[in-house]
């Protein structure tokens, strides 16, 4: 084969994969009802056909160490100061009965989200196996989805800078591992799987035990299930009025207080 | 009491909209109060408002070019624009956003043709008038139709007319999005009423009168041959002002009424909002802002014009007061954690007070390329000449 030949190839061979690069460059930019990544049937996209993924938080076993909080900083990398999931502490009842009650948030990959469907590039969706992602290579930081969940599960990501939010860890899941907060959990509180596996753990408790959800007014179909969750916390969501003002105002705690103090030292 | 819950440690997430979007509302609101006004004469046919159509056109065109300059600032990725239009089709019938930024293109490019038919005549009769360089920008801006037979002016006001009429609806949709924007989000129970894309309008209107009220008196006096305020015209709008403070008064009681006296439980978040708002609400945003405007247009006060110049003012800050209120007000009502947000505007970077003033510098300087550009001071004068004919 002449030098001329192995020329000629080279040109062809280079046209050739310039025609194709530049084709697939224009597909991948042309008008799509999704985004180019589902419509490219991308696995990471697509997620595990046929599963059903949710999670169940026994919250008997919850003891409030937020390990679950910092494992998902550190594998998500969330930036300092944001949080994918935590846990909100409180106490309930009245001294001396009283007692702490823990709350483990995280996005409840809704099986009617309401971050979905208001997006306007489609950066966010629900893959097929449940679980609710966001692109963020396609995102443009609108913040539509973070003002539409009701959960208040969304914000926009300081590094990225664009919408953020708890991934069911789709990127171990998808390697067959659980996500990083349900294996770091200490109680085994959080419990994850597929719920269409009769024999998982999460179908075995469900079958099981009286579950609950967040918000179910909100018609969003949560799929993050609690177990023994007391109304009296998520009756402190409504609680708007600012804490501190409310304390001060309606009880007169520092009133108090500085009366006890004077009596305190009245009394020796 | 027999149970009491204490928060000890909780997190929230810091809220996505700041001042740009309510700023983005009140723009586009105006707008389109302006060219309903302009649609007074251009499609009703109402010989009042004549004089002030053409100007308020402009004044509709110039808000709304600059209004979308607020939504680019607040995305936190400015330079994937193109995903928007490439991306995500499939939610169009459920993002309200979607819808949005296509009224956005077409309101204004269907302004422009309208105030191109309108003040077609005069670029012809400016080009003729010009030396080189006029000449060349007064042809392109006729379009290349240099006729000025009585037929041709004919045409030019028919086409005036279609678009305005098809200008109407989308000027109403236009500022209507953003009330869908709010209303669509059922986990803010201060925005989520089908109410909200009507009491935008409606405080639209009453926001670009008050506007128009402050703009038109000091163009007339200032800019124009003219040097002459129409104190009867002032007067016009103060009563129209005192209208749309009527019907915007109307939806805000409806809306106000259902959301808390007779909406499901989450009634009380809004409770203690306007229980912790109350006297800035009632005072600033309804007795100084609304009623006091008010009383201004339905009195004998609408003809004194300084008195008619502070209703215009009150009432347009009032609006933007609403729209804070509404966006910002509506996040700080918490969702999975107790106790309301907060929220304080930076002073720089992206989304802050700097930057709206800056998208407030962009009006201005629109307002004043449109005021060189178009000859609305003439077509103004020409106006006030034919109905002094009229009456004649
Ligand atoms: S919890 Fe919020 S972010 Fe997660 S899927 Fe539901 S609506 Fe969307
Ligand atoms: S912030 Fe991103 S993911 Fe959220 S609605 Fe906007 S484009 Fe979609």
């Amino acid at each position: 084969m002449g030098k001329e030949n192995s020329r000629r190839s080279f040109l062809k061979t280079g046209l050739a994969s310039t025609g194709l690069a530049l084709l697939a460059s224009s597909k991948a930019n042309a008008f799509s009802l999704k985004n180019p990544g589902r419509d490219a049937r991308d696995a990471r996209y697509i997620g595990q056909k046929g599963k059903h993924f949710v999670m169940v938080l026994d919250l008997r076993k919850c003891i409030g160490c937020q390990a679950c909080t910092s494992v998902c900083k550190v594998e998500n990398q969330v930036p300092s100061g944001q949080y994918r999931t935590f846990v909100t502490e409180t106490e309930v009842g009245v001294f001396p009965q009283v007692r702490k009650a823990f709350l483990p948030q995280l996005c409840n990959h809704c099986e009617n989200p309401a971050c979905v469907p208001v997006c306007p590039t489609g950066a966010t969706f629900k893959r097929e196996d449940g679980i609710v992602v966001v692109d963020n290579t396609v995102c443009w930081g609108c913040g539509y989805c973070i003002s539409a969940c009701p959960y208040d599960k969304r914000y926009f990501n300081k590094k990225t800078k664009t919408a953020d939010k708890c991934n069911f860890c789709a990127q171990r899941v998808d390697k067959g591992l659980m996500p990083a907060c349900v294996e770091t959990c200490i109680g085994g509180a959080r419990v994850f799987g597929d719920i269409n596996d009769k024999h998982s753990e999460v179908a075995r408790l469900l079958a099981n035990f009286p579950t609950t959800v967040l918000k179910k007014a909100q018609g969003t179909r949560p799929q993050v299930f609690y177990i023994n969750l007391d109304n009296r916390v998520t009756e402190l969501f409504d609680t708007t009025q600012d804490l501190d003002d409310m304390v001060k105002a309606e009880q007169g705690f520092e009133r108090e207080w500085m009366k006890v103090r004077e009596e305190a030292i009245n009394n020796g | 009491m027999d149970s009491m819950q204490t928060l000890i440690s909780s997190i929230t997430i810091a809220k996505p909209w700041g001042i740009d979007i309510p700023n983005y509302f009140w723009f586009t609101g105006s707008s389109a109060a302006a060219f309903i006004i302009s649609s007074f004469a251009h499609v009703f046919g109402w010989k009042k408002y004549k004089p002030i159509a053409g100007i308020s056109l402009l004044m509709a065109f110039v808000l709304l070019v600059a209004a979308p300059l607020n939504l680019i600032d607040d995305l936190r990725q400015p330079g994937r624009i193109l995903n928007f239009f490439l991306y995500g089709w499939e939610n169009f019938p459920t993002s309200p956003m979607k819808w949005g930024v296509l009224l956005l293109l077409a309101y204004p490019i269907l302004i422009f043709f309208e105030a191109q038919a309108l003040y077609r005549p005069y670029f012809v009769r400016k080009a003729k008038k010009s030396g080189f360089l006029g000449k060349i920008f007064y042809t392109v801006m006729t379009f290349g139709r240099t006729d000025l037979s009585p037929e041709a002016l004919a045409r030019d006001h028919r086409l005036g007319f279609v678009l305005g009429a098809i200008g109407i609806p989308l000027a109403l949709a236009v500022h209507g999005y953003t009330g869908y924007i709010l209303g669509a989000v059922h986990a803010n129970v201060m925005w989520h009423t089908p109410l909200m894309p009507i009491i935008f309008l409606a405080s639209a209107m009453v926001s670009g009168t008050g506007l128009l009220i402050l703009l038109i008196p000091f163009f007339q006096r200032f800019l124009s041959d003219r040097h002459k305020v129409d104190t009867d015209m002032v007067a016009t709008l103060a009563t129209l002002l005192a209208w749309f403070i009527v019907a915007d008064l109307v939806m805000r009681f409806l809306w106000l009424t259902f959301s808390l006296t007779f909406a499901d439980g989450e009634k009380y978040a809004l409770y203690s909002y306007f229980r912790l708002h109350f006297m800035d609400t009632l005072l600033i945003d309804y007795l100084l802002c609304l009623f006091i405007p008010l009383i201004i247009g339905f009195t004998r006060l609408k003809h004194i014009p300084v008195v008619v110049y502070f209703g215009g003012l009150v009432t347009a800050v009032g609006v933007w007061i609403f729209r804070w209120n509404t966006v910002i007000g509506g996040q700080t009502i918490p969702r999975t954690t107790p106790g309301f947000l907060r929220y304080l505007p930076p002073v720089t970077g992206q989304d802050s007070i700097v930057s709206m003033l800056a998208n407030w510098g962009v009006l201005i300087a629109l307002i004043c390329l449109v005021l060189l550009i178009f000859p609305w001071d003439e077509e103004m004068i020409d106006c006030y000449k034919g109905a002094e004919h009229g009456q004649q």
